[in-house]
């Protein structure tokens, strides 16, 4: 084992920025990230960075997001003498209070923190549907990443399907590269987006963003279905065709007006769920807040978890996108550096007295468009009885509902009657659709359905490498050159 | 040696790669750049299915492309399970499908 004064799990843009704060007030963080480079999933870079297009030289130009990440990721790069980075590397474990289990390459450690911060992210919530398990069928994050970062065309002609404004995001990209969109099912209706704009307009930028986005899918004749879901993806080895149809405000379509489209790729998703495992893990009390994603580790303004000196940054601590994750990196970074005083109370009060009104703007902006956005209450009544909903445990909505019928009321009883769960996606992509089933089968509301627990490895490792650890610590990556330098 | 159908004109986006390789799919050519995925490479010759599953005998293949749901499960030089949209591809490898397998049962011919 070994041990470090600071552990920052997450690359992403909350971790990348509360290892740049706790930088700059000259502490030194070790940072594990999953993936090759730093950026997390919105600023995942180009597998080829070298030949990505210029950058912006300062902040004031940087409008969009992605000028946002390239600078950020900049900061972190000058930084990076400063810092640990083990990439590459999954987080399986962590021991009460503050030990992490890793795994890399050639092996895997434990590493005691001084303190923690947790900037896992968030991922896709994708409701169960027939076909939704076909070959082709994939998250529209999925489809972003083959084009952003193996600048790979996910198909000819693709399908967009499910909520929210990253949908439109991934349809903008997906034109860029040459892609046929056939159309964006939207299960929101355009009023309940205009309703939320009072909030929308706590970004203006964003939100122009949003709108430019919109106009440019529709001068290229892009089909945008407010108020239409995708009901059944067909074929028989992989997608090729789609069924949706309207719906009314709670994702029921209306069967008598169905339409087919022929494509070769399909994307849904419904929004992103907080990734919590490493928190519960840990012991963290958690919450429930359907306008975050759900479940989430409940927070100080400090942003420490409740345990002490374990910290939260970024979608994992309640979905609120790219800006508020930079910014609560940046809290959670001064807030380890004030614990162990590399920051004094004034030099604390002051930042934090600018960046609270700044992150409180963007979270508000975040509310608004989660509350236009929000999953329809009865969007997993488009999963049939025969349709898996487990994808790893091949469990289906009808053995869910039988076992509930005998009993089954929680995470824990359904687990066990159904290996639902049990797979090596330890239930991240069924949950949070299949505590929705149980609780309309029972009546109540999924935040009164007792969570699936959590117990280590959390990503499936082979007792092959387990059996052998690694007595020395693989940080020889630091401080590392990192792949993502912008030579 | 038989060689998988190569999309590559339509399904590569123009620009700069890592440098050419090719590795093998069930015993098949897969040309692929470094750099790539295991995942990526396979989509980009329009390959989808990566596997079957043990209970239902259906096709699977990546779906999150960001290694949490593990769909995209392959064998890669006789390791089981290796999640296809975290493995970067290696000259030589060799890359096979799971044919209704779900355990690590590892080792390989």
């Amino acid at each position: 084992m070994t041990a470090r004064q600071i552990v920052i799990v997450g690359a992403g843009p909350a971790g990348m920025s509360a290892a740049v704060t706790l930088a700059e007030t000259g502490l030194r963080a070790t940072v594990i990230d999953d993936n090759p480079r730093p950026g997390g999933q919105i600023y995942r870079q180009s597998a080829w960075p070298t030949d990505e297009p210029a950058k912006p030289d300062n902040a004031a130009r940087s409008t969009t997001l992605s000028d946002r990440g390239t600078l950020l990721r900049e900061r972190f790069e000058r930084a990076a003498g400063k810092l640990e980075v083990l990439a590459g590397a999954s987080v399986w474990g962590l021991f009460p209070p503050r030990t992490v289990a890793v795994s890399h390459g050639e092996g895997w450690e434990l590493i005691e923190a001084g303190q923690l911060v947790l900037a896992c992210g968030a991922y896709e919530f994708v409701s169960p549907f027939p076909g939704w398990t076909l070959p082709g069928v994939l998250t529209p994050g999925g489809a972003q990443t083959l084009v952003k970062s193996q600048r790979v065309r996910p198909g000819k002609r693709v399908f967009l399907a499910g909520t929210g404004p990253f949908l439109l995001v991934v349809a903008h990209t997906l034109l860029a590269a040459g892609v046929e969109v056939a159309g964006v099912a939207e299960t929101a209706r355009r009023r309940d987006v205009a309703r939320r704009l009072p909030g929308l307009l706590a970004n203006p930028r964003l939100l122009a963003q949003g709108s430019r986005y919109l106009r440019e899918l529709r001068r290229a004749g892009v089909p945008i279905h407010w108020g239409h879901v995708v009901t059944s993806a067909h074929g028989a080895d992989r997608v090729d065709e789609v069924t949706f149809a309207p719906c009314d405000g709670a994702g029921r379509p209306d069967g008598r007006r169905q339409r087919r489209e022929a494509v070769d790729t399909l994307c849904v998703g419904y929004g992103f769920v907080p990734r919590i495992e490493l928190h519960r893990l840990a012991g963290c009390e958690i919450a429930y807040d359907e306008l975050q994603g759900g479940w989430r580790p409940a927070l100080e303004h400090s942003l420490e978890t409740s345990v002490e000196g374990i910290w939260t940054a970024g979608d994992c601590g309640g979905v609120a996108g790219a800006v508020a994750a930079e910014l609560s990196g940046e809290v959670a970074g001064l807030g380890v550096a004030r614990r162990l005083d590399a920051l004094d109370e004034a030099g604390y009060q002051r930042r934090m007295a600018n960046l609270k009104p700044q992150l409180a703007r963007v979270r508000r902006f975040a509310q608004a468009l989660n509350r236009a956005y929000l999953p329809p209450r009865r969007i997993t009544d488009l999963a049939q009885p025969e349709t898996v909903v487990c994808r790893c445990e091949e469990v289906t909505r009808g053995e869910i509902e039988a076992a509930v019928e005998h009993g089954g009321n929680s995470g824990r009883t359904i687990k066990v009657m159904t290996r639902l769960g049990m797979g090596p996606c330890q239930g991240r992509m069924c949950w949070p659709a299949a505590s929705r089933m149980i609780a309309d089968k029972t009546g109540r509301r999924p935040e009164e359905v007792e969570p699936l627990s959590v117990r280590p490895p959390t990503m499936p490792v082979c007792l092959g490498d387990l059996m052998q650890p690694r007595q020395e610590p693989q940080l020889s990556l630091s401080p590392s050159p990192l792949p993502c330098s912008s030579n | 040696m038989q060689s998988l159908p190569d999309f590559t004109d339509f399904a590569r986006l123009p620009g700069s790669r890592g440098a050419a390789l090719s590795f093998t799919f069930d015993g098949q050519n897969v040309p692929a750049y470094d750099g790539e995925t295991v995942a990526a490479a396979l989509w980009a010759t329009g390959r989808r299915g990566l596997r079957t599953t043990p209970r239902r005998d259906e096709p699977r293949g990546a779906f999150c492309l960001i290694g949490v749901c593990f769909d995209c499960l392959v064998r890669v030089d006789g390791r089981a399970n290796v999640r296809a949209c975290q493995q970067p591809v290696r000259d030589g490898m060799r890359v096979e499908s799971q044919r209704g397998e779900n355990d690590g049962a590892g080792g390989g011919p």
